[in-house]
This record gives C-alpha cells, sequence and structure tokens, in this order.
C-alpha cells in the first residue's frame, strides 16, 4: 500500500514535548550504531541548571546547542492499530541540538577546591576543611570520564578518603626530591622500580601517608604489576616548575635557573633537562643585547579561560608574540589546533618577517 | 546533574513502518519537514489524539505527496547533511507536560529531579521528507472535512 493516513500521536499530550533531534558528528554517529550491537554506549548529559548543557561520551564532550528552525519537523512512527494503512505524528520538533566538540569544563576544579589544598601535617586543619568529594565532582564537572580522570591527573588533585584535595605544590616537590634520592639510594631502576618499597621508605621515614605517595607516584609515569615506569620529563618538568614559581614577578637568570634545576634533578638526568619541557609555563626575557635571558613564571593555568580575555592579557604581558610561543598558551582552550588557529586569527593580527610569523593585538588594549 | 542517555536502537517502536516509508532508510521512524506549522483546530487536548491529518502518498518514491485538507503538497526525499539521533522521553509515571518553549538545559534539569523520567535515543535518521513547495489547491476531493493549513 503506497497511501498512508497521517493522524496525530494517539496520546498527544504526553508525546508532545517528548522527542528531540539531535545532530550528530560522525563519530558520534559510529559509537551510538555501534553501541547497539555488543555493548551501550554511555552517554550523559552534565550541567548544573545556570550552566549551558553539555553532552558526553566517554572520552569526549559537546556543547549542546539550540538551533531553531523555521520549518516544522514531524516525527512520524508506525501505528499500533493499524500497521499498514496509518502513521502517526507523534510530536512536532522547531529545532535542532548541534553537538560541537569543547575542551571540557575542568577549569572549575581549581576555583571549587581552593581551600582544600593537601599540605604536610594538616591532619589537624581536616576536621574543619571544606569537603568537595570525588563523586560529587565527577557528576557536576563538565567534563567526560577519561578528561575528568586525566584532569585529576594534570591538575595534580589527589584523592583522599573520597574527597579531591589539590596536592601543594612545594610538598609535591618534596616528594619527587625525595622519589628520586631513594631511585639512587636504594639503587633501583627508574624504568622499573618497586613501588611498595618507595612508599614503604616515604611513609616510614618521612611520615608520606601511603596514598599520597601512591598516587603521586602514578601521576608521573605507569605503574603496571608493582612497578614503576617512571616518565622522566614529566618528573623534570614539575621540579623545573617548583624552582621557577618563585620567580613569578623578580626574574631568574637563565644560566642561574638551570643550575639550581639541574642540582634539584641530579646526576641521572641532568642531561635531559630543557626548556621546552616547561613550554606554557615561562616567558624567556630578552633585554638588552650583551645580557643574559632571564626566565618568568607565566602559567598558562593562571590566565583567563575565555578566548577574548585570554588574548587581551597575553597582549598586556607582550605587545607581540611569536607563533612558537604564543600556541603553548592557548593548548588548553581550543579542542585542536584548527581550533587554535581560528582563536589566533579572530584575536590576534598576524605579521611575518625574517623571523618567523608574529602576532600582535588586533585592538589596542594600553590606550 | 547528570541525566543517563541510553541508546536502544532497535525495537522501540513495535510494529514497523509500512515498507513504502521504511525502504527511506530508518523501518521505525520517518521524519517529514513542512514549510509553516501544520495547525489544526481544536478545542481540548483530548479531541486531538488519533486525530486524522491528511493523506501521505508514496507511489513513487521520489515524488511522496501529502493531501492536507484541500491542499496537495509535493515533496523530495533529501539525504541529511549529519544524521540525526532522535531522542525520546520516557516516562514512567503521568506527567505535566511543558507549556511552551522553554530553555533546553532548564527544562532537561527539571527532568532529573522527576525520578519517573528517562532519555533514550531512540533512532539514528539519515533521511527525511521535505515538503517544501507551496500547497496547491486541489478541488473534487468530497468529503473530507477535516482542516489543515500549512
Amino acid at each position: 500500500m503506497s497511501e498512508l493516513d497521517l493522524r496525530l500521536s494517539a496520546a498527544t499530550a504526553q508525546d508532545t514535548g517528548s522527542f528531540r533531534l539531535l545532530e550528530l558528528p560522525p563519530e558520534l554517529c559510529q559509537i551510538i550504531e555501534s553501541a547497539s550491537e555488543k555493548t551501550a554506549a554511555s552517554l550523559f548529559i552534565k550541567g548544573h541548571p545556570t550552566e549551558d548543557a553539555v553532552l558526553c561520551t566517554s572520552e569526549k564532550t559537546y556543547t549542546v546547542r539550540s538551533v531553531v528552525l523555521s520549518n516544522t519537523v514531524l516525527v512520524v512512527t508506525p501505528s499500533r492499530s493499524d500497521p499498514n494503512g496509518t502513521v502517526h505524528i507523534r510530536d512536532q520538533l522547531h529545532e535542532i541540538l548541534e553537538l560541537v566538540p569543547v575542551v571540557p569544563k575542568l577549569h572549575k576544579l581549581s576555583i571549587l577546591l581552593r581551600d582544600m589544598e593537601y599540605d604536610e601535617g594538616d591532619e589537624d586543619r581536616q576536621a574543619t576543611m571544606p569537603k568537595y568529594s570525588y563523586e560529587q565532582a565527577r557528576s557536576e564537572i563538565q567534563a567526560s570520564e577519561a578528561e575528568f580522570i586525566r584532569g585529576l591527573k594534570e591538575r595534580r588533585i589527589l584523592v583522599l578518603e573520597g574527597q579531591l584535595r589539590p596536592i601543594a605544590p612545594a610538598h609535591l616537590c618534596t616528594i619527587l626530591e625525595l622519589l628520586l634520592n631513594y631511585l639512587i639510594s636504594l639503587s633501583l631502576s627508574h624504568q622499573a622500580a618497586a613501588v611498595e618499597e618507595l612508599v614503604s621508605v616515604l611513609s616510614d621515614e618521612h611520615e608520606i601517608p601511603r596514598a599520597v605517595s601512591n598516587q603521586v607516584i602514578s601521576w608521573f609515569g605507569d605503574v603496571k604489576e608493582g612497578l614503576w615506569k617512571m616518565d622522566p620529563d614529566a618528573v623534570i618538568r614539575e621540579l623545573g616548575v617548583g624552582i621557577l614559581r618563585h620567580h613569578r614577578y623578580n626574574p631568574i637568570s637563565e644560566n642561574e635557573f638551570f643550575k639550581k634545576w639541574k642540582n634539584v634533578v641530579g646526576d641521572t638526568f641532568e642531561s635531559s633537562v630543557k626548556l621546552s619541557l616547561l613550554s606554557g609555563d615561562y616567558l624567556r626575557n630578552l633585554s638588552s643585547i650583551g645580557e643574559e635571558a632571564t626566565l618568568t613564571y607565566f602559567p598558562s593555568s593562571a590566565l583567563p579561560v575565555d578566548p577574548a580575555a585570554r588574548f587581551v592579557e597575553l597582549f598586556l604581558t607582550r605587545q607581540r608574540w611569536k607563533h612558537e610561543e604564543i600556541e603553548h598558551f592557548l593548548l588548553d582552550i581550543a579542542v585542536n589546533s584548527k581550533e587554535r588557529d581560528k582563536l589566533l586569527l579572530k584575536h590576534a593580527r598576524a605579521l611575518t618577517d625574517t623571523e618567523g610569523i608574529w602576532y600582535t593585538a588586533r585592538v589596542s588594549y594600553n590606550n | 546533574m547528570l541525566i543517563d542517555v541510553c541508546v536502544s536502537l532497535s525495537n522501540a517502536f513495535n510494529p514497523k513502518l509500512p515498507s513504502c516509508l521504511a525502504k527511506l532508510g530508518h523501518d521505525e521512524l520517518v521524519l517529514v519537514e513542512l514549510q509553516g506549522t501544520l495547525d489544526i483546530e481544536c478545542d481540548e487536548d483530548t479531541t486531538r489524539d488519533g486525530q486524522f491529518v491528511g493523506k501521505l502518498n508514496l507511489k513513487d518514491a521520489n515524488k511522496p505527496t501529502l493531501i492536507v485538507g484541500h491542499h496537495l503538497l509535493e515533496g523530495k526525499v533529501v539525504t541529511l547533511p549529519k544524521p540525526l539521533g532522535v531522542m525520546h522521553r520516557k516516562e514512567s509515571s503521568k506527567r505535566h507536560s511543558y507549556p511552551g518553549d522553554g530553555d533546553h538545559s532548564s527544562r532537561l534539569a527539571e527532568d532529573t529531579s522527576n525520578p519517573g523520567v528517562s532519555w533514550g535515543i531512540v533512532a539514528v535518521v539519515k533521511k527525511k521528507i521535505v515538503f517544501s513547495k507551496r500547497p496547491m489547491p486541489i478541488v473534487n476531493l468530497g468529503g473530507s472535512t477535516q482542516r489543515g493549513q500549512v
């Protein structure tokens, strides 16, 4: 039969408003279609009523945007009573929900956890401290499962008794230095060090709780079957940032910094020390000719999250930026390099000279 | 606030669509796009249930037609630029329907406060039937007193 009766739903009151159309990016479409065959896809819509909703897969985060249509889209399904001659209009829609990949909104974490820092010997403070649990954060932070776990690791946030506690940077450096020392004194290889041995010695001799050292170890390398394969670059970077952190407003000369840095990482890793490890956290200033370069601490994590505000701050700090320099300060606000270039195009002006590409502000902020 | 969106692509609607619609790509659900809105005259909500709207003719798969009242619409089958997932709200308990269009996120938020509600993706649709041309008036149809405007 090729002629069908088009009828309203048999239960219009119940059906109206119960359908939504979701525009699926190819990768999401694939997840959904493969899900029906074997395992269930885990999709979540997350967000506080005052926030824009996001849709999370297990790996990625998408913002949900409503696009209004001038046309009407009818959702038509078969009829139960007359399957061959009738179809029902279940709902009439005037909007489509568009999904756009975004960076996970993890920056909220550092604000939420401001007073909950974990430091040496603050057991007394624990009772009075505000609490924010892992589970609570997981349901409130607009990020996918994988991004959330990675975010905790990158932000150096400990999970202690189910509560989130960012570790004090200085204390983290102390633990790392101790770890490096014990690797040598216990003559363990940094490729495969027994975690148990390290954790025990830190807990016995320095009263560092096992839960803390275990998590710190897992942030800086892979743990497999009780053996720690250290990620030297990550450790060296963290220690370097630890030294640089004291030089936010008072520049340190490059040579002096390197001396300190090499000293702290020890003989084994002295040769792996390089400035590029710290990209996104420092500024290198060349003053007048002949003088040596100085470094200041300039962490991209402390810059505004809103792109426009970030560019204002970047261009107030420096009038012009080299492409290689500015890109490190845009990593955490752009999903990929294409998005980053779009931001640059929108907020900065490119100039090419013999030294390469420079970026300057589109508008002048200073006058 | 967390809303679980489950994916259940098969057997969301029983029975299947008639074969002439099913061959458009999806055997349980089809999207029909109209210019303007479907304006159905009636006084009380209950009387709308199952009301006749028009006749959909798919004799020629490339040229579907829709007759609403004294108007004939000619349409075409279009492949969507991006596939659309159709989300459906399932409810176990009776609840009021939302009046008008509200802010999307707040509406979703309200839904979670009601434990009887869940959202699921019931279909992935890749084609739709679009009736984009002006309706043509037809005479001689007789009988039908249903009124619809497009």
